[in-house]
């Protein structure tokens, strides 16, 4: 695997991400007048995101609460990383929106939230940057361009919570199946983001476009 | 479990979606921190992650939330944040390490850190602050008297106010707390203290001029519960007002919050919290 995906559009450092940056900075320092604009940009997504994964008022409130504090206490460690500090900011909302809704559950076994994600997930170069130019709109628009069992088997793991085993006991699909509907539901996904139509099909061929229903 | 590349591709949509069991997750991890191959296709698929995020409609959280968080955070670090006025006695262990994010496990901790053990030496260090900063601030006010007898009366209104804080922090089972400036557009601090019969006073200085039914509104915030109004004070030329309250709910990490509000007996805050301070329990 050597290809270099997404040479396309997904990769534009943005002014808006700079001025992230500076708050970050600021953040450091205990300023809370940072941590006031960081929330300010930043809370109608967050809340979005926890309150669509925990369907719960009180409950996202707390995640979001508690995403925001863990910027606050820990933006010394950001400042070294590289990558756009929304996409950081609201993967925490994820993860901890997820972590509730988990916890909910006695029986589920917990992943371990503490652990910063790998590098390849945060370099700057990969993490688009491009969200000021596309609208939500648009963005659904991507996701329109996905089979159904794509878009359900990527709901249920995003916005579900559940492990790509617990989807195939749900949609009553073979494991193998699930993965390939995550892993070619993505890269339609790019594609429709970037507009990109070489390099994603690289990825493609190596699943094999298995879409068994059984 | 080790994974080979091949395996670890196979895993990548999962993981980028958080998808895999808590092993799974840990061993694909543990693959990426060392392995020579740059794994392109967990940076291609998840790069497109963040976009699942973005299709959402932004919806606007409850209004206290804000308050409730900036409450939190000046409660954890309060010697960064306070303006002029330094609390210093309670910095949280390894607050500037680098941890990883923040696990569930930090909520206890944090809820801890709110509550109660500032020790027996608490009071004494409030009283000390407390003196410091009307030292200080008295100094400054002194040196830009300008014979303006509002100021005269500012000074001996606060003092007042800081002596009518210091009798009531005095008492049995009493708590304190250092207001400090939560927004940028004010330097406005103080210092509380309750009681447990309820009564909690108020003293302030560089607060604005209240105008027309303006009124400087006290609330007290605990744990997760809505602000509890406590009562409204208004602000002369001199900036410094003093409240005093006697059905106060205040209890150990209860946060004493100041809003400027555009006419009295408001039920919610008006944002933006202009200062704010935990209160910490002495003698236990």
């Amino acid at each position: 695997m050597t290809d270099e995906p997404g040479s396309g559009a997904l990769r534009v450092a943005s002014p808006v991400d700079d001025a992230d940056r500076q708050v970050l900075v600021d953040l450091g320092e205990g300023r809370l007048d940072a941590l006031e604009e960081l929330y300010d940009r930043y809370r109608t997504m967050a809340y979005a995101i926890a309150l669509r994964i925990t369907a719960d008022a009180a409950l996202a409130e707390d995640v979001v609460q508690d995403a925001f504090l863990g910027m606050w206490r820990h933006a010394e460690r950001y400042v070294e990383g590289r990558g756009s500090v929304k996409t950081w900011l609201l993967s925490i909302v994820h993860h901890r929106a997820i972590d509730a809704v988990r916890r909910r559950k006695p029986a589920t076994d917990l992943p371990d939230v503490d652990l910063p994600p790998p590098p390849q997930l945060i370099s700057g170069d990969v993490w688009p940057e491009v969200a000021g130019r596309l609208d939500a709109i648009e963005i659904r628009a991507a996701m329109g361009t996905l089979s159904d069992v794509q878009r359900e088997a990527i709901q249920l793991a995003y916005w579900g919570g559940l492990s790509q085993s617990e989807i195939a006991e749900r949609t009553g699909a073979p494991l193998g199946t699930v993965k390939s509907r995550m892993r070619l539901g993505l890269l339609v996904m790019r594609r429709a983001l970037t507009g990109a139509t070489g390099e994603a099909d690289a990825f493609e061929g190596t699943n094999g476009m298995s879409e068994a229903h059984p | 479990m080790t994974l080979s590349c091949a395996e670890v591709r196979d895993l990548a949509a999962g993981f980028v979606l958080g998808a895999l069991q808590p092993d799974e997750d840990s061993a694909v991890r543990e693959h990426l921190a060392t392995c020579q191959d740059a794994h392109a296709e967990v940076a291609a698929l998840g790069g497109v992650v963040p976009y699942l995020a973005e299709s959402l409609e932004p919806v606007e959280p409850p209004a206290g939330l804000r308050a409730r968080l900036l409450a939190a955070a000046a409660a954890e670090r309060p010697a960064e944040s306070a303006e002029g006025v330094h609390v210093g006695a309670q910095e949280p262990a390894g607050a500037s390490e680098p941890v990883a994010f923040p696990s569930p496990g930090e909520r206890e901790a944090r809820q801890a850190l709110r509550g109660p053990g500032w020790g027996t030496w608490a009071l004494r260090l409030a009283a000390v602050f407390v003196i410091a900063a009307l030292g200080t601030w008295n100094i400054q006010l002194q040196a830009r008297l300008s014979g303006v007898s509002d100021d005269l009366a500012a000074a001996q209104a606060y003092q007042a106010g800081v002596a009518a804080v210091l009798e009531v922090a005095t008492r049995s089972g009493a708590q304190t707390a250092f207001l400090a400036a939560a927004d940028p557009a004010t330097t406005a601090a103080g210092v509380a203290a309750a009681a447990p019969d309820g009564t909690v006073v108020l003293a302030m200085h560089d607060l604005a001029r209240t105008t027309g039914n303006q009124v400087y509104e006290a609330w007290v915030i605990i744990g997760e519960a809505a602000p509890v109004p406590l009562g409204g004070f208004t602000v002369g030329a001199g900036g410094t007002g003093t409240f005093h309250a006697s059905t106060g709910l205040a209890q150990p990490g209860a946060i004493l919050a100041l809003t400027l509000e555009p006419a009295p007996g408001a039920t919610t805050p008006t944002l933006p919290v202009l200062t704010l301070g935990s209160l910490a329990v002495a003698g236990t």
